[in-house]
């Protein structure tokens, strides 16, 4: 028995040598490099001077009536980027919720053809796809047409920072909806049987069943869609008509000017913010999930 | 009622999902170039895109890597999937789980910098003259598919009846072959999910490419976004639009075949039931359907484009649409070097042609040291630092006899002053581009047209540090090249005061939105102005003038230090500089020439037209005192960092 037991670890152990192996050298490391460039100079000699002058640089900022105000410049990008991704996110799940519901409840094959739907676009580089969102949005574009032919003055989109919005809610909609989705096509109906037999009516059910149980679904759809929400830097330069510098222009900005130690930073500065955040939301959550 | 409650919010959703698809669809099929005035119905881009060998080829590029990607991540991720089901030590779980979850919860920007750094590194390292590569690409998306094939496998995994391997094994059957035989056709299901998500990640995938791309592996979305100096053609929609197509035959195949999954699922039922099966479900037949849709695809993609293996290869780095590509009926340059070449030293040759979207991305890519060119065309600015920095060989001019037909105003410029590193490609004169529907000719003449409060939310304005700058510095009167902060913070507060007024920052999106009437006052090139006014929409005039001083800007051919066949390089700049490949490149580009066969080319000032030539040639009473006076010159690594948080002031804004 003891004999057997210790066969089935080595084996185990194989299976598991190769991914361990990757994923050390290919996600560890590399980490590893952000970090050294983020607290070296160019000459790879160790400084905080990056890190430091991501929280002290200060720009002014001067409002249409002329008057200047002092600001954080790698802060409020931050709190701009975060900003815009928290609008994101709030949509896609808004939107994607209930869409993830009506597929789970759906025919088996009209579970997978919507699925096959919503993966579609996804094949054609999201490039592409925002490119063409520029000819939907412009001023002269074809929904402002679309809202001539009934007689509705035009309505300015692109630039603004609805504009950018749009681009992350239609680039990162996939993310949201397919983790819900295969929570929720997996649930037991008979728990929901079971709260409408108690008498549940189908609000009570949504709040007190459902959705504590898709729980999960739904923190990892935030997580895929916040993440990369955060870091864009196309969505911004195409849909933003370049007015609204993010996070991830300043670190595409610091490596374009070959200045790789700050934009290190940077990226450093944002990944721990961001493993914080997570770690704190999945804290909660899984309290809630195996506690409540 | 409450069916159709949600069936008219699934209509909704998916109306919003393929809005831009169907606009994609509508333009492939524009007569004109333009992305957003549609002038008429044609099928050009799709023959086009047939005979255009680079974006062919880069799609092959992006398909073998994404089909590369999944196999190695499915294989890896469901090896690794099984190891961790049957894993007991707590321990090791947590850390495959935490490890498992970054590269999900890792922005793209950061993964991709990230393996940028180690590749570069440990090429450095090793002294690998090109350490990015399809290699470096592919390890790269392994990395971020495979979590994705893992979320789809364990959980098949962990619901599946444990006793079933064990009752097999119990009944002799030796552990692989149990795997095989019994948990293999169970997690089937979550594989292919895997497959699929690995699949459609990898194909989306842009930001993480453009860290790690390299030497000869240019996938889609490298191209695109280095088309910046037109910009992009509906051939990209009409790439898109069939990519469209063929995926939605090859899924809807999957769907077929998943049916069928399904129907063996209820089979199965009615077997635990003790009830008979009907109909005779053929498990091969999926797999076989699958490897069919698979193999189609790559010979279809391998078959459009038999590669030629030539033993010598010359590695060429050039912006995007910034040589004649036989688009349009044009001159094949690339293709007709490599006939030329056969036909004179009797030796095949392969020419590697890459495309990059600004001086500093190349600059990056050559310094890095990740990559290895023969030949690059960057701008003189860039030209001199590289130079200044021992980053280019001097060019054995013996082996260039063309370059006699080299216009004498082009020699001993600021950025070459000895004539060593460079042959000129191209120049081109900065000026204002108005519509002439919108703009009073009252207001035209002078720089301060971008700065006209008339015009708010009309005015274009460069995406990029130093020209954005070089517009507010010629309107004040300042040298561009000046190394005094406090001018340069002239320059900001002018550019602060302009930033209202501006509707956008631009680089090739220009074309796109002056030519629809979006925004009506920009400077850019002369060259790109006849570019834009080719396409305008009916009720836009697009006109151009030149203000008193202006930038101007000369791309040059040089050799990096990198080179590896630095005499093909010669003879290729040679080629380039022929009678027939300078005249179609002048004529694709729309810049002009420094090349004498060119602008003395009865032809060539024909088919441009005089009132073009005369526009894209101004008279100059000396052009190197003009030139060296006004081009941009290297800044110093801190004035440039200087500019730059000026620069990211005015963004912030």
């Amino acid at each position: 028995m003891k004999n057997g037991l210790k066969k089935g670890n080595s084996t185990t152990r194989m299976l598991l040598a190769p991914y361990s192996l990757w994923s050390v050298i290919f996600i560890v490391v590399p980490l590893l490099f952000i970090a050294y460039y983020a607290f070296t100079d160019n000459n790879f000699n160790f400084t905080l001077e990056n890190i430091t002058r991501f929280f002290t640089a200060t720009s002014q900022l001067t409002a249409d009536d002329g008057t200047v105000t002092e600001v954080r410049t790698y802060l409020m990008i931050f709190m701009r980027s975060l900003k815009l991704a928290i609008i994101s996110t709030v949509i896609c799940l808004g939107m994607g919720y209930p869409l993830a519901y009506i597929m789970a409840r759906a025919e088996e094959k009209t579970q997978r053809i919507m699925m096959t739907l919503i993966m579609i676009p996804m094949w054609m580089n999201f490039l592409i796809r925002t490119y063409a969102w520029m000819t939907i949005l412009q001023d002269t574009g074809i929904f402002n047409s679309i809202l001539g032919v009934f007689g509705i003055d035009p309505v300015h989109i692109i630039g603004t920072e609805g504009a950018v919005v749009i681009g992350m809610v239609y680039d990162y909609f996939p993310y949201m909806v397919l983790p819900i989705y295969s929570i929720m096509a997996k649930m037991d109906i008979r728990l929901i049987e079971a709260a409408h037999d108690l008498g549940c009516n189908s609000l009570a059910t949504l709040r007190r069943v459902i959705f504590p149980l898709s729980l999960p679904g739904v923190m990892s759809g935030i997580t895929m869609v916040l993440i990369p929400s955060i870091s864009t830097f196309y969505i911004s330069q195409k849909l933003g008509n370049g007015k609204f510098f993010l996070i991830g222009d300043a670190i595409e900005g610091q490596y374009v000017a070959n200045n790789l130690h700050f934009a290190a930073a940077i990226a450093f500065i944002l990944m721990i913010i961001l493993l914080v955040c997570m770690g704190i939301a999945n804290y909660f959550t899984s309290r809630r999930v195996y506690g409540g | 009622m409450k069916k159709s409650a949600s069936r008219i919010y699934t209509a909704i959703i998916f109306a919003f999902l393929f809005a831009p698809i169907i606009i994609l669809l509508i333009f492939s099929f524009n007569e004109g170039k333009s992305l957003s005035v549609f002038t008429g119905f044609s099928l050009k881009w799709y023959k086009e895109l047939f005979n255009d060998a680079n974006t062919l080829e880069a799609l092959k590029n992006s398909l073998v890597l994404a089909f590369s990607a999944t196999a190695i991540s499915v294989f890896l991720g469901t090896m690794a999937s099984v190891g961790i089901n049957k894993l007991r030590s707590r321990w090791y779980r947590t850390a495959i789980d935490t490890v498992t979850n970054i590269p999900m919860t890792n922005p793209d920007i950061i993964t991709g910098i990230s393996l940028m750094l180690m590749f570069v590194f440990v090429g450095r390292l090793f002294g690998a003259s090109t350490s990015l590569n399809f290699l470096t690409m592919l390890i790269a998306h392994v990395t971020f598919c495979l979590p994705y094939v893992i979320l789809q496998v364990l959980p098949k995994l962990q619901q599946m009846d444990k006793s079933l391997a064990e009752a097999a094994m119990d009944l002799g059957c030796p552990p692989l072959r149990a795997f095989f035989k019994v948990e293999l056709p169970e997690i089937m299901p979550g594989i292919i999910t895997g497959a699929i998500m690995a699949f459609t990640m990898s194909l989306d995938d842009f930001v993480i490419s453009y860290f790690t791309s390299g030497n000869g592996f240019q996938t889609l979305p490298i191209r695109i976004y280095g088309m910046t100096k037109k910009t992009v053609t509906p051939k990209m929609y009409a790439l898109a639009t069939i990519i469209f197509f063929v995926t939605l035959t090859l899924l809807l195949i999957n769907n077929i075949v998943d049916n069928e999954d399904s129907q063996k699922l209820k089979e199965a039922k009615r077997i635990q039931k003790g009830e008979k099966p009907e109909g005779d479900y053929n498990p091969r037949k999926r797999n076989m359907a699958l490897a069919l849709a698979g193999v189609l695809v790559v010979a279809l993609t391998f078959g459009a484009f038999s590669g030629s293996s030539a033993s010598k290869e010359l590695n060429v780095y050039n912006w995007g649409e910034y040589i004649s590509d036989g688009s349009e009926g044009s001159f094949d340059t690339i293709k007709e070097f490599e006939k030329w070449y056969e036909e004179n030293y009797g030796e095949k040759i392969t020419v590697n042609y890459d495309t990059f979207a600004s001086n500093e991305d190349m600059y990056n890519k050559i310094s890095s040291g990740a990559v290895s060119y023969d030949i690059i065309i960057p701008s003189d600015y860039m030209i001199a630092r590289m130079a200044s920095e021992d980053m280019l060989l001097p060019i054995d001019f013996e082996n260039i006899p063309n370059y006699q037909y080299i216009g004498e105003d082009f020699k001993g410029l600021y950025y070459d002053p000895d004539n060593q590193y460079t042959v000129p490609y191209t120049y081109g004169v900065v000026g204002v581009i108005y519509d002439a529907n919108v703009v009073d000719k009252a207001d035209i003449g002078g720089w301060d047209l971008l700065w006209n409060e008339k015009y708010a939310n009309k005015i274009v304005q460069f995406n990029n540090s130093r020209d954005a700058f070089g517009t507010a510095m010629f309107k004040l009167g300042i040298d561009v090249n000046t190394t005094d902060t406090a001018l340069w913070d002239k320059a900001h507060e002018e550019m602060i005061k302009q930033r209202p007024l501006v509707y956008s920052f631009v680089m090739d999106e220009i074309f796109n939105i002056m030519q629809s009437g979006e925004a009506s006052i920009g400077a850019y090139y002369a060259g790109d102005y006849f570019t834009m006014m080719e396409d305008q929409a009916d009720d836009v005039d697009l006109q151009f003038y030149y203000p008193e001083h202006t930038n101007m800007f000369i791309d040059a051919m040089c050799i990096p230090s990198c080179a590896q066949n630095k005499e093909l390089a010669e003879i290729f700049i040679n080629y380039m500089l022929g009678e027939e490949a300078a005249v179609a490149n002048a004529e694709y580009t729309y810049y002009a020439s420094p090349n004498r066969l060119v602008y003395e080319n009865e032809t060539y000032i024909e088919d441009m037209g005089e009132e073009t030539v005369e526009i894209l040639y101004p008279e100059f009473e000396d052009f190197a005192a003009e030139y060296n006076r006004y081009a941009y010159r290297t800044l110093s690594t801190d004035m440039l960092s200087y500019l730059n948080s000026l620069w990211e002031t005015v963004k912030v804004n």
